[in-house]
C-alpha cells in the first residue's frame, strides 16, 4: 500500500519543481527583454523530468484500491501549532495502517478558507471527509454540500453545534465542555468554602473549543462553588505572549490583593499567566490556578506546585481516533452517530509524574 | 522614387512595430498573463479537475478577487488600505446582527462607505501615511467586531436565506461568483471609461501634476477609499451569507491574498500603473494554483512557500525594479572603472 505521507511529499516536491521552472519563465518575462522569452522552453525541461513521480500515483492507488480509501482531512491547524504537530504523526500513521489515503488541508482557523477547501474536497469526490471545524457555526454549508454529494463526514477534535450533528456520521475528540467542567471541579475542591476572586484567560474568540471550555468552567463554578467569583476575563488567543499581556493588564485593573486564583483555558496560556504573576512579585504557588492540557509546558508547572491542576488532553489519542473513527464509518454500519470522547483525566501534583499522563505536546 | 517608397515602407513598418511596442510597454498585465498560462498548463497536465470542477475554481477566484478589485482603486493612487480585513469582519458581524437581512446589508454597506471616508480623511486631511492610518483602523475595527459579536460567531437569524445564497443561481454560478463578475466589470468600466476613474491614474502617477491639471486630488482619494471600503463590506456580507454566520476573526487571509493578486497582476504599489484586468489575472492565477495544489494533495505549508515565491518573483520582475537595479549596477561599475581624478 502506498504511504499517503510519502505520496504527499512526492507531490509537494514535484509541484515545487514544476512551479520553480515556471517561476524562471515568469522572471524572464518581467525583464521586458525579448530574448528572455526564448529561454523559457529550455527551463521547462527539468520539471518535466519530475512529472513521472506524480503520474505514477494513480497506478499505485489503483493497485491498492481494494483496501484503501481516499480521505480529505479539513483541519484548522497542522505543523504551525504545538497541538497539530503532535496530532498529525499518529493521525497519518494510523491512517496509513488502515488504508486511508489522506489529503490534509490546513485552513489556519480561517472559516472562509475552510469553506473554500471544503468545496474543493467535495469536488474531488473522496470516500470520506474528516472535518475539524475552524469556526463551528460556519460549517453547515460544507456539511450540506458533502451530504448532497453522498460523501460521509466525520468530525475530529471539536464537535459540531447540536443542530448540525445530524449531518455528520461521527465525532471523536475531547469533550471540550467537559474539560472546562473538570478544571472547575478541581478549582472548587482547592477553594473549599473560601471566597476567591479569580481571573479568567480564555482561548481565541469565536473558537468553539474556547467557548465550550469557558462555558463548562463558568457553569460549574456557578453551580458547585458560587463562592468563587470571576473578577475579570480576557482572551489569551491560545498563546503565551498574549496571555501574559492579558494577565498583566488584569492584575493591574483588578489589584493584586484581590486575586485569589486564575483559570486559563490551556497550559500554553497558563504559562504566560505564571510569568505575569512572577513579574509582579506574586508567588503563583499561593494562588489557586487550574488549566487544561497537561502539556510539556503545563505538566512541570503542576509538579512544581505553581499550577494546582490541569486536565490531560492527548493529541495522539485525538489523531489516532480521527483515523480509526473514519475507518469505522467507511467499513461499518453507521445508522447511528458514533461519539468517542477522550477521557478527561484530572492531573494534580499527586499524579502528574504518572506515566499514564505523560505530556505529549 | 523607388528609394523614397522603400523608405516610406520602412518607416511604416517601424511605426507599426513602434506602436505595438508602445502598446505593450503601457500594459502591465504581462507577468500576470505569463503566470496564468504557466499555472493553467500545470493544472491541465496534473490536475485537470481544476477546470472540470470550474465552479470550485471560480468560487476561489471570487473569494480572492472581490476584495482585490476594491483594493485596486486605492493602490492605483499610490495608497494602501490594510483595514479591508477588519471591514470584512465588522460588516459581516453587523449584517448578521439584524433579523432583517436586507436592512442588515444596507447598514453594512453604509458602514463600509463611512469607514472608507474616515480612512481617506486621515490620509488626505490629517496627512497620515495611508499604511499607518489604515493599520490603526484595522486594529480598531477588529476590536469593534469582537465587541459587537461578544467575541463569538454571530449566526444569522434567517439561516435558510443564507443557505440558499450559497447555492447556484445561474447554471453552476453562485451569487457570489456573479457579484464578483459584476464588480469586476463595473470597476473596469469605471477605471477605463469614466473620467473620475481615469483620473485615479493621474493622482497615483504624479499627485502634484494632477493637482496642477485641475484634478480634485482629495476628492479622488476619498472616492478610492470609499470604493475599497464598500467592496470590502460587500465581501464581508457575501462571506457571512455563504457561511450562515459571521466570524469576528474573518478577513486575515483576504487581506494578504488581495494584495498578492494586485501585485501579481502588475499594479505598481507606488500608484499610477496597473489595471483591474491585471488584478483579475493575478487572482485567477492564485486561485488556480491554490485549488490545483489542494486537489493535488500538496501540503498547506508547501502551498504557502509556492505562493510566497510567486509573489517574490512578481515583485522582483517588475520592470521598474529591474531598471533600478541595472541603473545602480551601471553606476557602481562606472564608478569603479573611472580613472582616479588624482592621477
Amino acid at each position: 500500500m502506498r504511504n499517503p505521507r510519502t505520496t504527499t511529499r512526492h507531490r509537494s516536491r514535484a509541484a515545487i519543481g514544476l512551479l520553480a521552472a515556471g517561476a524562471l519563465i515568469f522572471a524572464a518575462c518581467g525583464s521586458d527583454d525579448d530574448d528572455a522569452a526564448d529561454e523559457a522552453p529550455a527551463e521547462e525541461a527539468p520539471a518535466e523530468d519530475d512529472a513521472p513521480a506524480e503520474t505514477d500515483a494513480p497506478a499505485d492507488d489503483e493497485a491498492a484500491a481494494g483496501d484503501s480509501f481516499e480521505v480529505f482531512a479539513l483541519l484548522p491547524q497542522g505543523n504551525d501549532q504545538p497541538y497539530g504537530t503532535t496530532y498529525l504523526p499518529p493521525f497519518e500513521a494510523k491512517a496509513a495502517e488502515l488504508g486511508l489515503n489522506l489529503n490534509i488541508v490546513n485552513s489556519g482557523y480561517d472559516g472562509e478558507q475552510q469553506a473554500s477547501d471544503c468545496e474543493v474536497a467535495v469536488a474531488a469526490q473522496p470516500d470520506l471527509i474528516i472535518l475539524w471545524p475552524a469556526v463551528g457555526d460556519q460549517v453547515r454549508p460544507c456539511l450540506e454540500a458533502a451530504n448532497d454529494a453522498g460523501i460521509p463526514v466525520t468530525v475530529t477534535n471539536s464537535d459540531l453545534i447540536p443542530e448540525d450533528q445530524e449531518l455528520s456520521e461521527a465525532y471523536s475528540g475531547p469533550d471540550t465542555y467537559g474539560q472546562g467542567v473538570s478544571s472547575a471541579e478541581m478549582f472548587c475542591e482547592f477553594a473549599g468554602g473560601d471566597d476567591v476572586g479569580i481571573l479568567m484567560v480564555n482561548g481565541a474568540p469565536g473558537n468553539s473549543t474556547a467557548i465550550d471550555r469557558e462555558a463548562g468552567f463558568e457553569d460549574t463554578i456557578n453551580e458547585q462553588c458560587p463562592n468563587v467569583e470571576i473578577l475579570q476575563r480576557e482572551t489569551g488567543n491560545w498563546n503565551k505572549d498574549d496571555s501574559q499581556l492579558a494577565a498583566s493588564e488584569m492584575i493591574t485593573a483588578v489589584g493584586a490583593e484581590n486575586i485569589g486564583g486564575v483559570y486559563a483555558a490551556d497550559d500554553t496560556m497558563v504559562a504566560g499567566v505564571i510569568d505575569a504573576l512572577k513579574a509582579r512579585d506574586i508567588d503563583p504557588a499561593e494562588l489557586i490556578i487550574t488549566s487544561i492540557g497537561n502539556t510539556f509546558l503545563g505538566n512541570p508547572l503542576v509538579l512544581s506546585g505553581e499550577v494546582d491542576g490541569t486536565v490531560f488532553q492527548s493529541s495522539s489519542w485525538d489523531g489516532e481516533n480521527a483515523a480509526v473513527t473514519a475507518h469505522e464509518v467507511l467499513t461499518g454500519d453507521t445508522s447511528e452517530r458514533i461519539v468517542k470522547f477522550m477521557p478527561s483525566v484530572k492531573v494534580t501534583e499527586e499524579n502528574a509524574d504518572d506515566p499514564s499522563v505523560a505530556p505529549e505536546w | 522614387m523607388t528609394q523614397t517608397a522603400t523608405l516610406d515602407l520602412g518607416n511604416g513598418e517601424s511605426d507599426l512595430i513602434g506602436r505595438i511596442k508602445t502598446t505593450f510597454a503601457r500594459r502591465t498585465e504581462g507577468r500576470a498573463v505569463v503566470l496564468l498560462i504557466i499555472v493553467s498548463i500545470w493544472a491541465l497536465i496534473w490536475e485537470s479537475t481544476v477546470f472540470t470542477a470550474y465552479e470550485v475554481t471560480l468560487g476561489r477566484l471570487a473569494l480572492i478577487g472581490l476584495t482585490a478589485v476594491g483594493l485596486t482603486a486605492v493602490i492605483l493612487m499610490g495608497e494602501l488600505d490594510l483595514s479591508i480585513a477588519s471591514i470584512l469582519a465588522v460588516s459581516g458581524v453587523v449584517m448578521a446582527s439584524f433579523d432583517n437581512v436586507f436592512l442588515g446589508i444596507a447598514v453594512s454597506l453604509t458602514i463600509g462607505l463611512v469607514i472608507g471616508a474616515v480612512n481617506a480623511f486621515f490620509v488626505v486631511v490629517v496627512g497620515i501615511n495611508s499604511f499607518i492610518a489604515t493599520l490603526g483602523m484595522l486594529f480598531f475595527l477588529r476590536g469593534m467586531a469582537f465587541v459587537i459579536s461578544d467575541e463569538e460567531p454571530v449566526v444569522m437569524a434567517n439561516k435558510d436565506f443564507a443557505l440558499d445564497f450559497g447555492k447556484p443561481l445561474i447554471g453552476e454560478f453562485t451569487p457570489r461568483v456573479l457579484i464578483f463578475v459584476l464588480a469586476f466589470i463595473a470597476m473596469h468600466v469605471f477605471l477605463t471609461r469614466v473620467r473620475v476613474g481615469r483620473e485615479f491614474y493621474a493622482v497615483g502617477g504624479n499627485r502634484e501634476a494632477a493637482r496642477d491639471a485641475g484634478i480634485p486630488v482629495r476628492r479622488r482619494v476619498f472616492t478610492g477609499f470609499m470604493i475599497s471600503g464598500f467592496v470590502a463590506a460587500a465581501a464581508g456580507i457575501i462571506v457571512t451569507l455563504q457561511l450562515t454566520a459571521a466570524d469576528p476573526t474573518a478577513g486575515g487571509n483576504a487581506l494578504l491574498t488581495s494584495f498578492a493578486a494586485a501585485i501579481v497582476g502588475g499594479i505598481l504599489l507606488n500608484g499610477g500603473r496597473g489595471s483591474v484586468l491585471g488584478t483579475l489575472l493575478g487572482a485567477a492565477s492564485l486561485a488556480i494554483l491554490q485549488v490545483g495544489m489542494t486537489f493535488n494533495g500538496v501540503e498547506s505549508d508547501v502551498q504557502n512557500i509556492i505562493i510566497g515565491l510567486v509573489l517574490f518573483f512578481a515583485v522582483i520582475t517588475d520592470p521598474n525594479s529591474i531598471r533600478a537595479v541595472l541603473g545602480s549596477a551601471r553606476t557602481f561599475f562606472r564608478g569603479r572603472s573611472a580613472p582616479d581624478p588624482a592621477d
